[in-house]
This record gives structure tokens, C-alpha cells and sequence, in this order.
């Protein structure tokens, strides 16, 4: 199994090569190879998660073995942690993809797409596999660049504007997360992030090492949209061709951003009450926050956008709250509990916000609008679509049986059990405003009643390939409570939860191999 | 496996896989779906009272222990999940579980002729059977976390009975939705407060005072679950938007009876089983109960339209039950409980005639209809029945739960505390209340039935058997339920879930049934025997109103007297610009907040890019101190 860790980065990345060369002489090249591609590093993932084999891998390109303990060389690391994100990004794209087929023929320049979009995946799957500073940072600029590209795809006014704005606040992240591994090496004289954590438990300097730990959450808080850096997530999002947006929402924003932030802060840095403290309440801001600005959306994906900040407060929060009990050492099996809330809550995210974000694009394929104004009826003309959003908003607004109902409770519940009483009440209150937008996107889009006359041949379901992803996205919005059940959760988010909790494993896999 | 095992495996999940089954059938057999989900209602009932008679040697029942969720595979599920899997089956939930599966069976037997090939109220009957299975597991729940699952789905299945169809009916299923999804989640931080006071979250082992603020916020908020869910003050205003939008068999199947029971089941078990309450609290229940029972009957008296007036009672009704339970006396428990089960049988009752005639006439305001007694006679002397019932008449059953209610209250004042003190307060309110319900319902039937009949209605006949019979069911219970409340009723079913009763004052119900008939049959003998034809005739004395003959006999009319009555003017001028709306109140403040941050969003570049750099100098600050 450790031997075909690299194939998540190669195989991605040797399609868009191929796709660009041979994508515009054959047709449909583009989608069928991505479709696969896709297919393929899925079952991978799968593989490994049902393996059973908890304990992490490590991949040595080049075959550099450590000299007297100190890593050298570039090492990719498979943990269970890692492994939980590769199962959502490579389901996320593959059912993009899929939706792709019959979405992107209103674009021209598919190959392009397919190239980009190959990338993008590639350099995710590169990032939550790295193992050293350096190639996470250059992962992470291979996923944005290939994302700028995507966002501006439609290249009409307002999406070169969105991409505009993207790139310069991404470049502000790229400089900061750049200038804190510059300090980190700088001060430790090493990248590889098992090799700090050594570095840093011996050294003594509280203040650098904030210093760096905060760059580091503004520069990774900018990548995961979190409330003081989320100025250009509305636009992207919401720009960008639909299933560029349920990846940007449902996967990107997690496995650049917040992945990052959770695997630095638990495995390579030491939790301290103050950067814990600030990571909830970075979390609780952009939880109240974002949902107030979502409900007065009337722009749908806007509002979903809006509603991507808010939902990874939820996130943050839980898995802050983790950290909060860590630090204080707690109760260990609180902490477990308030991570295992927040993980789960950012696998729900990835499924309901990617389905909605392709609903948003099953209307918009239809309608050619994406104002709540102009839509209305569509119960009746659109069953699938309506039907499956019904579905994802009872997830994001946590209603049984859906997924987002149990990882809310277990957050709420954790929140409580901690005596985060304030944290816990304001996550209800955010959950309710929540439910009552979602109600407003299925009230003004699928019922209300006609806005306006659609025109002779009216309005149909969507094609195939769109209809089956996204019924199987809604399928997983159910199938995902599953996790509820304790064997399920055992062998899936519990060893993600212990990867981070365990942080002595992680680089103790890294070196002494 | 023993025969109660059996028997809870198909009440389980016979309705959930039938539900679910009926999804895949297409929408053009509709008949059939209609036919399986009765019969599949129908065997629910049959277990759900064998389980209710046979009774259980074990209250408490463990799904993980018992094998019950391990029957189809061998151990998926760990022991040690067992304590969130508990059952309850003691005497109430038993006895709501007959209810529930009772009244499934009547408004899916409506429902056949009823509910047409309407295309956007899609999946009708699976939504009917998965409300079914969900509220038996509600009421069997004992594990407070199972609860709150079925219970929140419960809101899901209630927004998807109501079609969406134009503007107003979808704003009123969003805003029934949006209610009852948050009372949901307030619940969930009253269990989750109770789980970490207490370590338990099994309703039977838990006992807890409502001594300090942390443990009377839990109260509040399971409370606020319960009184959405029931529809009282102030969280009842879905109910009457509900109620207006929705189709009659949906209002009779969920708002009038099975939220009823299920609200009520649980501010029974919060007042008595979970909670043990102080004076204070008793008090702030008892001035919700009974600004319940006055506000929602005030707002009645004024409707138009019919169905939204039912939906007011149904509000208004409610505040009688949270008077009785909230008396925390046995009587009041038996008065409180017997409510709810007559309010479930004469309000569905209500709703059920209200559809028949939404149905034959195409109308919906009372001053468009009149005079289809003679057309429509079985609705008729069902309504009749149900009206005079809710209205507390004797010998019908809607007397007899508000005279035990009375007499609890009068037995309550006997105790010295701040709430007992007050109990002519309550009683007043509460006999005002019915006086003021039989004031409404003179204007639903007269309005409906009575009065010269329209030449616009003369092609209206009577409804299809199969709808009618749920009717005259209900009527027949409702009637029975009240002959024989203190003789057979109230031992047989209400003893065993509160403990034994005993009247202040004498009352046979049966007995006063035989004079009231006796009175009856002599008026009637006296008025043939001497006076027949010898009257004269006069003026109609109308009580000092105007009587406007060129629009002849309209008794919506009256009802504006009221309304414009100096006091109360004011008071349902802000009642419909939904001043006292607490959806439309948060909603406006919500928006508010949302502009204000939306103001902010302008989307200016350098302004990302200075919050950006606030954000960074805020967290060095932060970090600094």
C-alpha cells in the first residue's frame, strides 16, 4: 500500500498532461480519462479505509532514507487523518466530474477545463499527503493557481473580477504562509514537520513561535475563508462554474485551509490555551456571522457561499473545542468527542454543500439565473433536483435523519458536556437562522408559485450525468448518519480523530521507519 | 424473542418500510398507495392496542440487549449504544401509541377520496405513514436522544404534507417549518444541559429540581419543543397559517391530533416525570396556559375563513391542557389528558368536515357559504357534534375534560402558594375561554350550515362515504366518550396514567346525559302537545345589532362588533401587522442584523484586503495581553 501513496498526485496530474495534449483531437477525451482518473484514486482511497490498517505509511521519493534520524528528502505520509480527506476529495471530484459531463458542454475550451481541474485535484491530494512544509506550501499553489484559472473559467466580467479579487488576497495568504515557513526554517533548520515538532519541543522561545503560529492562521485562515479573511470567498464561489464551486466549497476550502491548520496545530506545534482560544473564537465569528449574512442573500449561491463560512464556524469550533480541553488537559474522551463532532461535520459539509452547490447549477443550467426572484415552481418541472435539495438543506440545517443532524448534536452535546454553554446556544441559534434560509431557497425556488413564464418548452429535469450525481450526493447526506453508528465510526473518523489527538505518532512514523 | 418483542418490531418498523416502499411507486396508482398505507394503519393499530391491553412485565426496554436491533445481523451494533437505545412502553406511551395509530387510520381512510392526483403534494402517503412510525417511536422513546431524532423528523414530514403551491401557502409551510425546526433545536441543548447535569438522559431516570438557572434554562427549553409542538402561546403561530394553507387532511392528521398528543405526551412527561417544578414555575405555565386559551380564542372570533378559525381553536384548546397538567395535581393531570384526547377527536373532527365542505363547495370564507345542512346532512350533524363539543356543551365529551379541568383548578386553590392563590384567575379564564369557543363555533356552523342557502351552492351534495365515516366515527366517540366519562372512561384509561381521581362535587356523567336527553325529549313533547303553530311572529332580536336584511342572514358580520370595540381595536390592529408574531419578530430582527453586515460587504478590494491585515494586528493584540 505505501508504495502507491504517490499515486494520488501522479495519476491527476499525468491526466491534465494528457488532456491537454490529446483532449482537443478526441472528443469527450476530457471528461471519460477525468471520470476515471478520479474513479480510480477513489477506489485507492477506499482501499485503505477498508484495509483496516490504521497505522500511517510513508512514501520516501527518491528513496532518501533519514541519516542519523534527521530526514532528508521529500516524504509523503498517508495517516488516517490524510486518508479521511483523500476519501472526500476524491468522491467530491469524481462526482464533479461526473457532473461535469453533461454541465460543461454550455462552455467552450472543455479540455481546459478537465486540465485544471486535474490539476487542482492533484495538488490537493498533494497537500494533505506532504509531509514537509515546503511541498505543502507548493501543493497548495498548485490547487490555488489551477483554481484562479476555474473561478475565472466563464471569463464574463464579474467572474474575472471574482478571480481578481481571489488571486490578491490568495497572494496575501501565499506571502504570509511563505514568510512563516521562511521563520520556521529560519529558526529550526528544517521543513520536514516531524523534524520541527522535535525542533520545537526543545526550543524555548513561547514568542517566535506565536509569531509564527499567528501568520500561519491568518495565511491558512485566508485559504480556508474563516470570518476576518473570508473576503473572497462570496465572489469566487459563486462565480465559478458549479462544480468548481462545490469543489471550492465542498472540498478546496477544506483540505488547503482548515486540514492545514488542524494537522500544524495539533501535530507539529504544541496546543497552548491562547492559540486554541483564538482558533474557537475565529470559529464562533465566522458561525454567526456568516449565517447573518447568508439569509439576505438573493442570490442562491451567494447565499450558499455565505453559508460555507458559517458552516466551517461549526467545524473550527468543534475541533477548537478539542483543543481547548487539550490544552487544559481535560477529559480526554471530551476532546475526542468535540473532534470527532468537528470532523464530522466537515465530511457532512463537503457532501450537502457540493450537492447544493450542483442543485444551484441544475437551476442555473435550466433557468440561466441564479436570482431566487426569478425562479419559483420548479417542485413540479424539476423533481430530481428539487427532491435532492430538499435533502441537503435538512443536512445543513441539521433536521433527522440527515447527516448534519448528528454532527451538530455531537458538537452541541460536546459543547455542553464542556461547559461552553455560550458556544453551544449560539450554535443552535446559528442552526435555526440557518434552517430558515434554507427554507427560503426552497420556498422561492421550487414553490412560490411561477415568477415568470419560462418560455414554450419549458423547463425539464436535467440531463443523466447531472441527475446522477447528484442523487447519489443525496443518497450519501443519508447514508453518512451511518457514522453515528459506533463500529461504522470506528473505523472511519476514529482513527482520524486519533491521528490528530495521538501527535507523538505522526512523526514518529516519519522518522523512525 | 417473546410475543412483546414480536409485537414492537412490527409497530417499529412495519410503517417505516411500507413509508419508504410507496416512495417507488408512481404517483398514478394512487388508489393503491392509498389502500396500503390503510391497511398498513390499520395492522399498526391492531398491534399498537394489543400491546396497550395485553400490557408489558418490563417497562424499560433495551434494543441492544434485547437482540432487537442485532435481529439482522449479528453484532453491528455495540452493547455498550444500548443506553441510547431505551424504550418506554409504560401505560401513557402505550395509550398515545393507540391514538396515534387510531387517528392514522381515520385520516388515511379520508384521505383515499380525499387526497386527487394533485402533483405538488407528491408522496402524500409515504409522508403520512413515515409521520405515523415516527411518532410511535417519539412516544416509545425513552432514551431522550431518540426522542429528539424521531421528534425533529416529525417537523420534516409535517412540512412536506402541506403543497407549496402559490405564495402564501409556501410562506406558511417555510414558516412552520422554520418553527418547529427551532424549537427542535432549543431542545437540544435542554437534553444536552440534562445529560451533563444529571449523567442520565433516559426519561425514566430522571428526576431533576428546578432549583438553579442553569437547570430551569433545560425546563425552558424542553418546554418551548413541547409548546411549538402542541401550538400554545407563544409559539402557536404556525398553527392558524398551518391550518389555513395546508389540505384538511394533513391539519386534521398533524396540527389537530398526533402534535397535539405528542406535545402534550411530553409536557407530561417534562411536568411530572423528568422535572419536579416550583411554585414559580407552575405559575409562569399556568398564565401561558391560560393566555393560550384567551388570546387564540379572541383571534378566532374574528376569522373570515374557516379552516384558520379551526386552526386558532386548535391553539386555543391547547391552553386547557397546559392549564390541567400544569396544575400538577391528579385531577388536573386526568383533565388535562382527557382534553387532549377529545381536542384530537372533535378538533380532527372538525377539520375533516371542514375539508368535505372546502372540498364540494371550492370555498374557503364563511360569508361565500350557507345553508348546505340539507345538503351536506352528515356533515352537518357531525360539525354540529364537534362544535358543541369543543365548546363544552354536556353530555359531550368536551364537557366533561373541562369540568374535571374546572375542578381541578378549584382543588388546586386549596394550597397556599403563589399560583394556588390565584385560581379564580385560572377558573375565569377558563370559563370565559368556553364561553367564548361556543360564541365562534355559532359562526362556523350558522356561517356553513345554517341560514338561506346560496343559489351558487344549490349543486353541493354530499361527500363520498368514505369520508364522511371517519366523521361520524369521531362524532360517535365524541359523543361516547362524554355519556360515559366518569362511569367507564375515566377508570378504564385515564386512572391508569394518573393515579385514581376523586371529584370534589358529585358528577354522573351518565346520568346527566339521561336528564339532558329526558329534557330534550319533554321539550320537545310540550312544544307539540300545546303550543303548536300558536306562536307569533316578529322582528329578529339580534341584540342591539343592525340587521342588514338587503344582505340577509350573515353571521360573520356580528363578529366585527367585536372587533371593533374600542379595548380591543388597538390590540388586533398590532395582532395583524404581526406584532405579536414571534416568527415575524425575530425574522425582523434577523434581517436587521443582516443588513447591517451586509453593508459592510461592499466588495471593494482593498477593504478584503484591510480586514485581512485587522484580523492579523487583532489576533497580535489578543495574543500581546
Amino acid at each position: 500500500m505505501d508504495q502507491s501513496i504517490p499515486i494520488f498526485v501522479i495519476i491527476p496530474l499525468a491526466a491534465s498532461f494528457f488532456i491537454s495534449m490529446v483532449g482537443g483531437r478526441i472528443r469527450g477525451f476530457g471528461k471519460t480519462l477525468s471520470v476515471l482518473v478520479f474513479l480510480c484514486t477513489l477506489i485507492i482511497a477506499l482501499s485503505y479505509l477498508i484495509s483496516g490498517n490504521h497505522a500511517s505509511m510513508v512514501y520516501k521519493i527518491g528513496g532518501w532514507e533519514p541519516v542519523g534520524n534527521i530526514p532528508i528528502g521529500i516524504y509523503l505520509l498517508l495517516d488516517p487523518f490524510s486518508g479521511f480527506m483523500l476519501i472526500i476529495i476524491n468522491t467530491m471530484a469524481f462526482l464533479a466530474t461526473l457532473y461535469s459531463v453533461n454541465y460543461m458542454t454550455k462552455y467552450t475550451g472543455e479540455k481546459y477545463f478537465y486540465t485544471l481541474f486535474c490539476i487542482m485535484v492533484a495538488g490537493l491530494n498533494g497537500v494533505v499527503l506532504a509531509g514537509d512544509l515546503f511541498n505543502l506550501y507548493v501543493f497548495l499553489e498548485i490547487t490555488v493557481i489551477a483554481s484562479y484559472a476555474l473561478v475565472a473559467f466563464g471569463t464574463e466580467k464579474e467572474e474575472l473580477e471574482a478571480s481578481f479579487k481571489y488571486q490578491i488576497l490568495g497572494g496575501m495568504a501565499t506571502a504570509l504562509i511563505l514568510f512563516s515557513i521562511g521563520m520556521i526554517y529560519w529558526y529550526t533548520k528544517t521543513l520536514n514537520i516531524a523534524d520541527i515538532t522535535k525542533m520545537l519541543a526543545s526550543s524555548n522561545d513561547r514568542m517566535l513561535i506565536q509569531f509564527c503560529e499567528l501568520i500561519l492562521i491568518a495565511g491558512f485562515g485566508l485559504k480556508a475563508a474563516i470570518m476576518p479573511f473570508h473576503g473572497w470567498l462570496p465572489d469566487a464561489h459563486s462565480s465559478a462554474p458549479s462544480p468548481i464551486s462545490a469543489m471550492l466549497s465542498g472540498v478546496v476550502i477544506k483540505a488547503a485551509g482548515l486540514y492545514v491548520i488542524f494537522r500544524l496545530f495539533f501535530n507539529m506545534f504544541e496546543i497552548t490555551w491562547e492559540i486554541s482560544v483564538l482558533i474557537t473564537a475565529i470559529g464562533t465569528l465566522s458561525m454567526v456571522v456568516g449565517v447573518f449574512l447568508a439569509i439576505g442573500q438573493w442570490d442562491l449561491k451567494r447565499l450558499l457561499a455565505y453559508h460555507s463560512i458559517s458552516q466551517m464556524g461549526y467545524v473550527i469550533i468543534g475541533v477548537g473545542m478539542g483543543m481547548m480541553i487539550v490544552a487544559t488537559s481535560g477529559n480526554m474522551a471530551l476532546a475526542s468527542l468535540a473532534i470527532t463532532g468537528g470532523l464530522f461535520h466537515l465530511i457532512n459539509h463537503a457532501v450537502f454543500k457540493g450537492l447544493l452547490f450542483l442543485n444551484a447549477g441544475a437551476i442555473e443550467y435550466r433557468l440561466g439565473t441564479r436570482d431566487l426572484n426569478q425562479m419559483g415552481g420548479l417542485f413540479e418541472k424539476m423533481p430530481l433536483t428539487s427532491g435532492t435539495s430538499l435533502a441537503a438543506s435538512m443536512a445543513i440545517s441539521g433536521i433527522p435523519p440527515f447527516n448534519g443532524f448528528f454532527s451538530k448534536l455531537v458538537i452541541i452535546v460536546a459543547a455542553i458536556q464542556a461547559k461552553f454553554y455560550l458556544l453551544a446556544a449560539l450554535a443552535v441559534i446559528v442552526s435555526i437562522i440557518t434552517l430558515a434560509s434554507f427554507m427560503k431557497f426552497q420556498r422561492y425556488a421550487f414553490f412560490n408559485g411561477q415568477a415568470e413564464d419560462y418560455g414554450k418548452d419549458g423547463i425539464r429535469e436535467v440531463p443523466f450525468f447531472m441527475s446522477f450525481a447528484m442523487v447519489v450526493m443525496a443518497v450519501l447526506c443519508l447514508a453518512l448518519s451511518l457514522l453515528m453508528i459506533p463500529s461504522v465510526r470506528e473505523s472511519f473518523l476514529q482513527p482520524a480523530v486519533d491521528a490528530l489527538l495521538g501527535n507523538n505518532e505522526y512523526f514518529m512514523n516519519l522518522l523512525n521507519m | 424473542m417473546n410475543s412483546i418483542h414480536a409485537t414492537l418490531e412490527i409497530l417499529l418498523l412495519l410503517p417505516l418500510i411500507a413509508g419508504v416502499i410507496l416512495f417507488f411507486l408512481p404517483e398514478k396508482h394512487l388508489k393503491v398507495k392509498g389502500l396500503t398505507a390503510l391497511a398498513v394503519s390499520l395492522v399498526t393499530l391492531y398491534y399498537a392496542s394489543r400491546l396497550y391491553f395485553s400490557g408489558v412485565a418490563d417497562e424499560q426496554i433495551n434494543l441492544v440487549e434485547t437482540g432487537f436491533l442485532n435481529r439482522f445481523g449479528t453484532s453491528y451494533i455495540p452493547v455498550s449504544v444500548g443506553s441510547y437505545c431505551m424504550l418506554n412502553l409504560d401505560n401513557l406511551a402505550r395509550f398515545i401509541g393507540v391514538l396515534i395509530a387510531f387517528f392514522s387510520v381515520l385520516i388515511l381512510l379520508y384521505s383515499i377520496v380525499y387526497v386527487d392526483r394533485n402533483k405538488s403534494l407528491r408522496n402524500y402517503y409515504s409522508f403520512v405513514l413515515l409521520t405515523l412510525w415516527a411518532s410511535v417511536c417519539t412516544a416509545f422513546s425513552d432514551s431522550l436522544f431518540m426522542f429528539i431524532f424521531f421528534w425533529g423528523f416529525l417537523g420534516l414530514t409535517l412540512y412536506k404534507l402541506i403543497r407549496g403551491h402559490d405564495e402564501e401557502s409556501s410562506a406558511a409551510a417555510k414558516k412552520t417549518f422554520i418553527m418547529i425546526g427551532a424549537s427542535d433545536g432549543i431542545m437540544i441543548l435542554g437534553i444536552g444541559i440534562l445529560w451533563k447535569i444529571t449523567g442520565h438522559f433516559n426519561i425514566s431516570e430522571l428526576t431533576v429540581r428546578t432549583s438553579d438557572a442553569i437547570r430551569f434554562c433545560a425546563f425552558l427549553a424542553l418546554l418551548i419543543g413541547s409548546f411549538t409542538k402542541a401550538g400554545a402561546f407563544p409559539f402557536h403561530t404556525w398553527v392558524p397559517d398551518y391550518a389555513k394553507k395546508a389540505p384538511a387532511s394533513s391539519s386534521a392528521y398533524l396540527p389537530a391530533s398526533l402534535d397535539k398528543l405528542l406535545g402534550i405526551y411530553f409536557l407530561t412527561r417534562i411536568c411530572n416525570d423528568i422535572f419536579l417544578l416550583s411554585g414559580w414555575i407552575r405559575l409562569v405555565i399556568l398564565i401561558l396556559g391560560a393566555l393560550t386559551i384567551i388570546i387564540a380564542v379572541m383571534m378566532a372570533l374574528i376569522q373570515h375563513d374557516y379552516k384558520k378559525l379551526l386552526g386558532y381553536h386548535a391553539v386555543s384548546q391547547v391552553g386547557y391542557m397546559v392549564t390541567g397538567i400544569g396544575l400538577g395535581s391528579v385531577l388536573g393531570l386526568v383533565g388535562g389528558l382527557f382534553h387532549m384526547v377529545n381536542h384530537a377527536m372533535y378538533k380532527s373532527g372538525l377539520f375533516l368536515a371542514a375539508g368535505s365542505v372546502e372540498r364540494n363547495t371550492g370555498m374557503n370564507k364563511l360569508e361565500k357559504l350557507g345553508g348546505l345542512s340539507r345538503q351536506m346532512p352528515v356533515t352537518f350533524i357531525c360539525s354540529l357534534i364537534f362544535a358543541l363539543s369543543i365548546s363544552g356543551v354536556p353530555p359531550l365529551n368536551g364537557f366533561a375534560s373541562k369540568w374535571i379541568i374546572y375542578q381541578g383548578i378549584i382543588d388546586f386553590g386549596k394550597g397556599t402558594g403563589i399560583a394556588n392563590q390565584l385560581w379564580i384567575v385560572w377558573l375565569s379564564m377558563a370559563v370565559i375561554g368556553s364561553a367564548l369557543t361556543l360564541a365562534s363555533f355559532i359562526k362556523f356552523i350558522s356561517g356553513i350550515f345554517l341560514g338561506r342557502s346560496k343559489t351558487s351552492l344549490k349543486q353541493v351534495g354530499e361527500v363520498h362515504w368514505m369520508m364522511w365515516t371517519p366523521m361520524l366515527i369521531l362524532a360517535l366517540i365524541c359523543t361516547g366518550l362524554g355519556v360515559f366519562a366518569s362511569r367507564w372512561v375515566i377508570p378504564a384509561f385515564f386512572e391508569p396514567l394518573a393515579g385514581n381521581v376523586s371529584f370534589i362535587g358529585v358528577w354522573d356523567s351518565s346520568f346527566i346525559s339521561l336528564l339532558i336527553a329526558v329534557s330534550i325529549i319533554l321539550g320537545i313533547s310540550v312544544y307539540f302537545v300545546f303550543s303548536m303553530g300558536r306562536f307569533r311572529r316578529d322582528e329578529i332580536f339580534i341584540g342591539g345589532e343592525t340587521n342588514r336584511r338587503d344582505l340577509g342572514f350573515e353571521p360573520t358580520s356580528f363578529y366585527e362588533t367585536i372587533r371593533n370595540f374600542g379595548l380591543l381595536r388597538p390590540f388586533y390592529g398590532w395582532a395583524e401587522k404581526k406584532y405579536f408574531d414571534i416568527y415575524d419578530v425575530s425574522k425582523n430582527i434577523t434581517l436587521k442584523i443582516s443588513h447591517i453586515f451586509s453593508a459592510a460587504h461592499n466588495g471593494i478590494l482593498s477593504n478584503l484586503a484591510f480586514w485581512v491585515l485587522a484580523g492579523l494586528i487583532f489576533m497580535f493584540i489578543f495574543l500581546l495581553m
